[in-house]
C-alpha cells in the first residue's frame, strides 16, 4: 500500500489562481519524497490539504490508507507535520510542549514520560528541556517541533521546509535525523524544500512542482540523468596550452562557453571518459593544473523543465496561508 | 486509548496549556482581576446613594446588587477572553498544531471552553472575596448561592462560545472589539444600576427582553433568597448554549475550510 496517493487534486481560492491545480503522486511507504519549487509554487497548499488543514477544491487523496477529507481524523491520529514556522507557547518549556503534544494525540503517564524523553535526547535538547521555549534558537525550536511530530509514531511525517532559516550544523543534523527515521525506523517522509541540496542529500524521489503543477518527477539521479551529461572543465598549467588543450579535448565531447584560462566539454559517455582524457593529455605533454568534473544539477533539471533557474526563482512570498 | 478517552485526554491537555499560559502571564492574570474590580468600586462605590431613592427594594442592599453584575460580568468577559487567546493561536500559527494533532476538533472548542470556566472560577473566587469583604449581605441559602455561582459560571460558556465563533471565523487579533461589543451592549442594556421596574423608557422596553435581564434579575433573586426569574435565566443559558454552540461550531468548521 502507498503511503501517499494523490490524483488529481486542485486547489482555487477566490479571486486568485489555482495554487495546486491537478497534482498527481504517489509516496511508498518508508520512502523520502522531496517535494522542491520555488516560492509561490504550490508546495505548502499541497502539504496543508494532505494533513488535513484545508479541504481540496477536487480532486483526491489518502494519507496512510485514509481519505483526507472523509477520514480526516485517522489521518490526523497517523501522520506528524513540522510545519514552516515552528509554531510553538512561548511560555511553555520544552517538555511542557511535549505534555501538551502528547495529550492531543492521547498519550499519557510513564508512556509519554518516556517517549518525550527519548525524543528530546534524540533531538540534542534533554538540557534545555526545562526551559521556557521563547528563549530558545531558532535550530532548537526546528527540533523541538521535530520531537513533537514524532512523538506519537506517524508512519508518514510530513516536514514543510524544516531548514529554512537554519545554521547549516543545524540543518546538517536535521538531516541526519530526518534520514535515520526513514532509514531505521521506516516512517515516511513528505519533504518540501526549495534547496536543491536538500532535496539531493535526502530524497529518494524528487517532484518538482511550478505554478501548481508537477513539472517531472523521478529518483535525483534519473532526472539529473534526463537532462544531460557530466561535464569537465580543464586549465591547463601553461597557458599558452589552452589552444592545444581545446584540441585535445575535441574527441571526448562538445566544447563549452568557458572563462578565458580553461576549458570545458559537455562528455560523450560520462564520467568514464576522464580516465582517457587524462591519458591522452598526459599523451601529449599537456600538464593539468585543474580538474573540475561538474555533474548536472536539480536547478538544470528545473531549468530544463521550466525555462529558469530554481536558485532565486521564487521571488514572491509563500504560498502556505492563501487568504480564501 | 477509546475514541471518547482519547478526546478527553486532548480536551484536558488543551485546558491545561491554555490555564498554564495564563497564570504564568500576569499581562492577563491582572487585567482579568483589575478589570471587574474597577466597575465593583465605580457602581458600588460611586453609586451607592442609589439605594435610598424610592422604589429600590433590594433587601440585601446595594453593594450586593452591584455584585451580582460584577460576577456575571467578570465570568461572561473571562469567556470572551479566551477568544482573545485562539486568535494569538491562529496568529501564531499554534492553532495549526492543534488542528493537525487533534483527531476530533471538538476537543479544541470544548478545551478552550474548559479554560476560560478556569479562568472565571479564578475570577469569581477573588471578586467574592473582594465583596464580602466590602460587606455583602449573602441572604440566600446556601443551595441558592451555589445556583447563582453556576448560574454565573455557565453564562461564561456563553461569552466563550460567542468568541470562540468570531475567533475561529476571522482568525486574527483585531477583530477581538466584535467579541467584546456585543456582549457590552447586552449587559449595559439590562438592570446594571437599579432593578427593572425603575427603568423607564425604550431601555425599559430593550431591558424586558434583553437575555442577560433574567440572568441578573435570577441572580440577585438567588443572593437575597426571593424568588425571581431564575428559570427563565436557566433557559437562557440553555438556549443561548445551544444556539452560540452552533455558532461556535460552525466556525470551526469555517476555519477549516480557510
Amino acid at each position: 500500500m502507498s503511503a501517499i496517493e494523490v490524483r488529481g487534486l486542485v486547489r482555487e481560492f477566490k479571486k486568485g489562481p489555482r495554487a495546486v491545480d491537478g497534482i498527481d503522486l504517489t509516496v511508498a511507504e518508508g520512502e523520502i519524497y522531496g517535494f522542491l519549487g520555488p516560492n509561490g509554487a504550490g508546495k505548502s497548499t499541497a502539504v496543508l490539504m494532505l494533513t488535513t488543514l484545508l479541504p481540496p477544491t477536487s480532486g483526491t487523496a489518502t494519507v496512510a490508507g485514509f481519505d483526507i477529507v472523509k477520514q480526516g481524523p485517522q489521518v490526523r491520529a497517523s501522520i506528524g507535520a513540522a510545519l514552516q514556522e515552528a509554531a510553538l507557547d512561548r511560555f511553555l518549556t520544552g517538555r511542557e510542549h511535549i505534555k501538551l503534544q502528547g495529550s492531543l494525540h492521547g498519550m499519557k503517564g510513564a508512556d509519554l514520560k518516556q517517549r518525550g524523553n527519548d525524543l528530546l535526547e534524540r533531538v540534542g535538547l534533554t538540557d534545555a528541556a526545562d526551559r521556557k521555549v521563547g528563549g530558545y534558537s531558532g535550530g532548537m525550536k526546528r527540533r523541538l517541533d521535530l520531537a513533537l511530530a514524532l512523538l506519537h509514531s506517524p508512519r508518514v511525517l510530513f516536514l514543510d521546509e524544516p531548514t529554512t532559516g537554519l545554521d547549516p550544523q543545524s540543518r546538517s543534523a536535521l538531516w541526519d535525523e530526518v534520514a535515520r527515521l526513514s532509514r531505521e525506523d521506516g516512517v515516511t517522509v513528505f519533504l518540501t524544500t526549495q534547496y536543491l541540496e536538500e532535496a539531493d542529500a535526502l530524497a529518494n524521489r524528487v517532484g518538482i512542482i511550478d505554478h501548481g503543477t508537477i513539472v517531472v518527477e523521478g529518483t535525483p539521479d534519473e532526472l539529473k540523468a534526463e537532462v544531460g551529461r557530466s561535464s569537465v572543465e580543464i586549465e591547463p598549467h601553461d597557458a599558452a596550452r589552452l589552444a592545444d588543450l581545446e584540441r585535445a579535448l575535441t574527441p571526448f565531447g562538445e566544447p563549452m562557453v568557458t572563462r578565458g584560462t580553461s576549458a570545458s566539454i559537455r562528455l560523450n559517455e560520462g564520467v568514464g571518459d576522464v580516465t582517457a582524457i587524462v591519458r591522452a593529455l598526459d599523451a601529449q605533454g599537456i600538464v593539468v593544473h585543474q580538474l573540475r568534473l561538474r555533474e548536472p544539477t536539480l536547478d538544470d533539471v528545473f531549468l530544463e523543465k521550466t525555462g529558469r533557474s530554481l536558485e532565486g526563482s521564487g521571488d514572491n512570498d509563500e504560498d502556505e496561508t492563501p487568504s480564501a | 486509548m477509546t475514541g471518547f478517552s482519547h478526546w478527553l485526554t486532548a480536551v484536558k491537555g488543551i485546558t491545561w496549556r491554555q490555564s498554564s499560559s495564563f497564570f504564568k502571564n500576569p499581562a492577563l492574570v491582572l487585567p482579568s482581576l483589575l478589570f471587574p474590580m474597577l466597575f465593583f468600586a465605580a457602581f458600588a462605590g460611586g453609586l451607592s446613594d442609589l439605594n435610598r431613592i424610592p422604589g429600590f427594594d433590594y433587601e440585601p442592599g446595594y453593594t450586593t446588587f452591584q455584585y451580582v453584575f460584577v460576577l456575571f460580568q467578570s465570568s461572561m468577559f473571562g469567556g470572551i477572553f479566551i477568544g482573545f487567546a485562539v486568535a494569538r493561536d491562529f496568529e501564531n500559527g499554534f492553532a495549526r498544531r492543534l488542528m493537525i494533532a487533534t483527531p476530533r476538533r471538538s476537543a479544541i472548542i470544548c478545551g478552550y471552553g474548559l479554560a476560560a470556566l478556569v479562568r472565571s472560577a479564578f475570577t469569581i473566587v477573588f471578586v467574592t472575596i473582594v465583596a464580602l469583604v466590602a460587606g455583602i449581605n449573602v441572604l440566600g441559602s446556601p443551595g441558592q448561592i451555589v445556583l447563582l455561582f453556576l448560574l454565573a459560571l455557565t453564562s461564561n460558556i456563553l461569552g466563550s462560545l460567542w468568541a470562540l465563533g468570531i475567533a475561529f471565523r476571522f482568525q486574527t487579533l483585531s477583530v477581538t472589539p466584535l467579541m467584546q461589543i456585543p456582549f457590552f451592549i447586552l449587559l449595559f442594556l439590562a438592570p446594571v444600576y437599579v432593578p427593572i421596574q425603575l427603568l423607564r423608557g425604550w431601555i425599559r422596553h430593550v431591558a424586558d427582553v434583553n437575555p442577560v435581564t433574567f440572568l441578573l434579575e435570577g441572580g440577585r433573586a438567588l443572593m437575597a433568597g426571593t424568588t425571581g426569574p431564575i428559570v427563565t435565566a436557566w433557559l437562557v443559558i440553555l438556549i443561548g448554549g445551544i444556539v452560540l454552540g452552533i455558532w461556535s461550531l460552525t466556525g470551526l468548521r469555517a476555519a477549516e475550510k480557510r
